[in-house]
């Protein structure tokens, strides 16, 4: 198997000291394989979105090491980390996180345009990215004039648009209803399977989870559970319970 | 699922023969279902029995003659009120996995709590593995040509692979 693109080794955290210290990780080993979709799911306070923000270089971790692509993320200082989660990262958030004044396209082209993209090409690679998520017809609409799942799409083409080592996706179905967060969840199983696009989401959906190829379970800070989520075969079991429920 | 009222209802657009009824049940009432003309024609007889569907023989060259049959008023009346009437959903107050829990919890004296751990974990990936395949489907659906109803049996499924999961969550937080 290939190197993975993200490597956790060890990791810990621990926030406040004394009587306020909370340890959000305690010691956790975990991979994330080019071109896998991994779910990572747990209670609240069992440490998901602070392992969440370290992979995604939002934040240092106490001890340990996170790698992306083979760079250990905690011994950079911060200037090359910003480059790094400019350029490797492409993050979806619940809240999609649109500028409400830019378009549609202008959002998406932002990472690259921060990044000192000459404006055409960064619109041009911005279309690019909307047309890959089926969202390019909404172009010149400002986030208001979006439904959520529409915003989302935008977020997930503004996660692209840099062609990331890594898409980081944060509750992207929470502040949707269901039938359009199985839409974005579906965009995202497409981004993978046909661009071998790699992704770690964290959520505490179970029908986004289940699209994943792979579920991690945190409990109290330590990997409670990993399980593969197998290949499905054309006819399945449901379809031959589908069959049999008469 | 009731073939009785799916074949009323086929009934009650017009008169069918026998293999017409199994081609539109599968077509048009229940799909990806594949009926046997067995069940087919002794729910046929049953309903005849009851007076709800009569039939008449029609001659055919070279064949025996074949049935085709037709909804009486009685199953015309019938039919409506069972439209009218609501469907039982089933609340599952004898679950399985909530009696593994309890045996579990009961029998294994010390490791008990690591007993019923275990049955919480064996369902939940039992379960994600199932919910795994139907959201696979649903993601192939449009690619499949699969039709929309169809579609809305595997939202049925998934919506409730997606509770029994949750519920799940909720015993772990309770019991364990």
């Amino acid at each position: 198997m290939s190197a993975p693109a993200v490597q956790v080794r060890g990791v810990t955290k621990v926030f406040g000291s004394g009587e306020t210290r909370v340890e959000a990780l305690r010691g956790i080993d975990l991979d994330v394989h080019p071109g896998e979709f991994l779910a990572v799911m747990g209670p609240s306070g069992s440490g998901k979105s602070t392992l969440l923000h370290l992979i995604g270089g939002l934040d240092r971790p106490t001890a340990g090491q996170v790698r992306l692509g083979g760079e250990d993320l905690a011994s950079l200082s911060d200037d090359p980390l910003t480059l790094i989660r400019r350029r490797k990262i492409g993050y979806v958030f619940q809240f999609f996180n649109l500028l409400p004044i830019l378009t549609a396209e202008e959002n998406v082209a932002l990472p690259l345009v921060i990044d000192g993209v000459r404006e055409a090409e960064a619109g041009r690679r911005a279309v690019e990215a909307m047309e890959s998520v089926g969202i390019a017809q909404r172009r010149t609409h400002r986030p208001g004039e979006l439904s959520g799942g529409e915003q989302q799409r935008v977020a997930v083409a503004r996660a692209l648009v840099t062609d990331p080592v890594l898409i980081l996706a944060d509750e992207p179905t929470g502040n949707l209803d269901s039938a359009m967060g199985d839409q974005v969840i579906a965009l995202l199983r497409r981004l993978v399977d046909e661009r071998g696009q790699t992704i770690l989401m964290v959520t505490h959906d179970p029908r986004a989870a289940a699209a994943a190829d792979r579920l991690v379970r945190l409990k109290d800070g330590l990997v409670a559970d990993s399980h593969d989520l197998p290949e499905v075969k054309a006819s399945g079991e449901i379809l031959r319970e589908l069959e049999a429920s008469e | 699922m009731s073939i009785k009222h799916a074949l009323m209802g086929l009934l009650a657009k017009g008169p069918h023969h026998g293999y017409e009824l199994k081609a539109s049940l599968e077509e048009q009432v229940v799909p990806l279902s594949s009926l046997n003309f067995g069940q087919i024609y002794s729910t046929l007889d049953r309903l005849e029995r009851d007076g709800l569907v009569t039939h008449r023989l029609v001659a055919q060259e070279e064949r025996p003659d074949k049935k085709v049959f037709a909804l009486t008023d009685a199953g015309h009346r019938e039919l409506r009120a069972w439209l009218r009437s609501p469907s039982t959903v089933p609340l599952d107050l004898r679950n399985e996995t909530f009696l593994k829990l309890m045996l579990a919890r009961s029998l294994a004296g010390l490791d008990g709590a690591q007993s019923a751990q275990g049955v919480v974990a064996a369902e939940r990936r039992a379960s994600f593995e199932r919910l795994h395949e139907v959201a696979q489907m649903r993601f192939r659906a449009a690619e499949a040509g699969t039709p929309a109803e169809v579609v809305l049996l595997l939202d049925l499924a998934s919506l409730r692979l997606e509770a029994f999961l949750k519920w799940l969550d909720r015993c772990e937080e309770v019991l364990l």
